[in-house]
């Protein structure tokens, strides 16, 4: 559970509420990159909801970190979903940023720099940002959140448990060649992806005995016909490859059970396909579903009572 | 979770049925594990009921696949379904092991397995 938002126990039941904090699973539910498909958190979020399973902490990378920053928040399902709606649409990459590509054709006369090359101008992006969140602050979250990102001067993996939610999803999701880098107390951050497409390793990090991770593979192109596409090409395979590797690591690695809830989802999404919401957040609910009774199970086996027994 | 062991000539069948997970691990991997230390290690997992599996149920099935393979046998799986297939293909477990369409493929693909892992009974 919270133990930030817990009072501290009296003296006389410190040992045995201590116990208890040890035992007493705690929960993440773990969303990794996946575009609008992480929208599949929303009918994991209800699902969990239906089953009286509350969430300990939140784990949002890439587009998962606007569904985990809703989640964190506390909207219920039906809210994130109108949501989402409203600000994931096709304006968001819409305006093209005519400097970055001058500047990737010819770097020297226009002074190429690192924290503006995207070519896609992020003024929308960062104004349905601030709709949605404000100036709230990921630290005083209902639900514990971590967002990840990704240092890009070194590669590593970076957990940003404070700050302005809207920075964090911004760098989060600050998807290569088409959003610039985001600067966050000093460091310059990409896209979390590219560190770890489904961050598992955060929730272990933070204590979660029970991770319930959902992640999808990077789509593939279903034709090469620009340099554009080229670059997302190898970015897919990168990315997919990486997934699977981490994923192979976490699970082997530690003792927390993971359960990777996977949706199958058969319908081609493309990166704004909002109408697809619906259908995207009813095969979330229904991969959850299956692993409920498990779940509950799970947690039932180590819940309070038995330990008083 | 319910385990059925049927003993062929050479190679044994473990039909598993249910979850593999947390709950369920031990259980696999003592079942193993008896077969292993008796020298049976040809072993083939039927999946065909097994629903789905967690990370506590692929550390037990790698812990189960490397004593096998330690005495120069082998775990191999048959008639995986598509949402655990899934599972085993994001955490690589589809590179390591040797997984057949069916029960018949898998015990049939250890044929003239010899040496180390012809030595159960």
């Amino acid at each position: 559970m919270n133990t930030d938002a817990s009072p501290m126990p009296a003296a006389p039941d410190s040992g045995a509420a201590a116990a208890q904090e040890h035992t007493q699973p705690r929960v993440a539910l773990v969303i990794g990159s996946g575009s609008v498909k992480c929208a599949a958190a929303i009918g994991i979020q209800r699902a969990l909801a239906r089953a009286g399973i509350g969430l300990d902490m939140v784990v949002g990378c890439s587009g998962g970190a606007i569904y985990a920053s809703l989640m964190a928040a506390g909207h219920p399902p039906e809210e994130s979903a109108e949501i989402t709606q409203r600000l994931w649409t096709r304006e968001i990459t819409q305006r093209r940023n005519r400097r970055a590509l001058l500047q990737a054709l010819a770097p020297r006369w226009m002074k190429f720099r690192v924290e503006q090359f995207g070519l896609r101008d992020d003024r929308i992006l960062m104004t349905r940002l601030e709709e949605a969140f404000g100036a709230a602050r990921i630290e005083d979250m209902a639900i514990p959140l971590h967002i990840t990102a990704t240092d890009f001067a070194n590669g590593e993996m970076v957990v940003l448990s404070s700050g302005r939610v809207t920075d964090g999803i911004r760098a989060s999701a600050a998807l290569p060649f088409a959003f610039s880098p985001w600067k966050v107390d000093g460091r310059l951050l990409v896209d979390g992806f590219l560190s770890d497409p489904m961050p598992v390793s955060v929730a272990v990090k933070h204590g979660a005995s029970v991770i319930v991770a959902v992640g999808f593979e990077s789509p593939y192109q279903e034709s090469l016909t620009s340099a554009g596409r080229f670059a997302f090409q190898l970015s897919s395979i990168m990315s997919n490859n990486l997934l699977k590797s981490r994923f192979a690591f976490q699970s082997l690695a530690h003792h927390s059970e993971v359960l990777a809830v996977m949706p199958a989802v058969k319908q081609r999404i493309r990166l704004f396909d909002t109408a697809k919401v619906p259908y995207i957040i009813e095969e979330g609910e229904r991969a959850a579903q299956e692993q409920m009774p498990y779940l509950k199970q799970l947690l039932a086996r180590n819940a309070p009572a038995s330990l008083e027994a | 979770m319910n385990i059925d062991i049927h003993q062929g000539e050479q190679v044994t069948v473990v039909r598993i049925t249910g979850s593999v997970d947390s709950l369920t691990a031990e259980t696999l991997i003592q079942a193993f594990s008896g077969q292993v230390g008796s020298a049976r290690i040809l072993l083939v997992a039927d999946f065909s009921g097994v629903e789905y599996t967690s990370s506590a149920g692929l550390r037990a099935l790698l812990a189960s696949l490397k004593d096998a393979r330690g005495l120069g046998g082998d775990l191999r799986l048959a008639a995986v379904r598509p949402t655990v297939h899934r599972v085993l293909e994001l955490s690589g477990f589809t590179s390591i092991l040797k997984i057949f369409d069916d029960v018949p493929s898998a015990v049939a693909s250890y044929a003239g397995a010899g040496g180390a892992a012809g030595a159960g009974r």
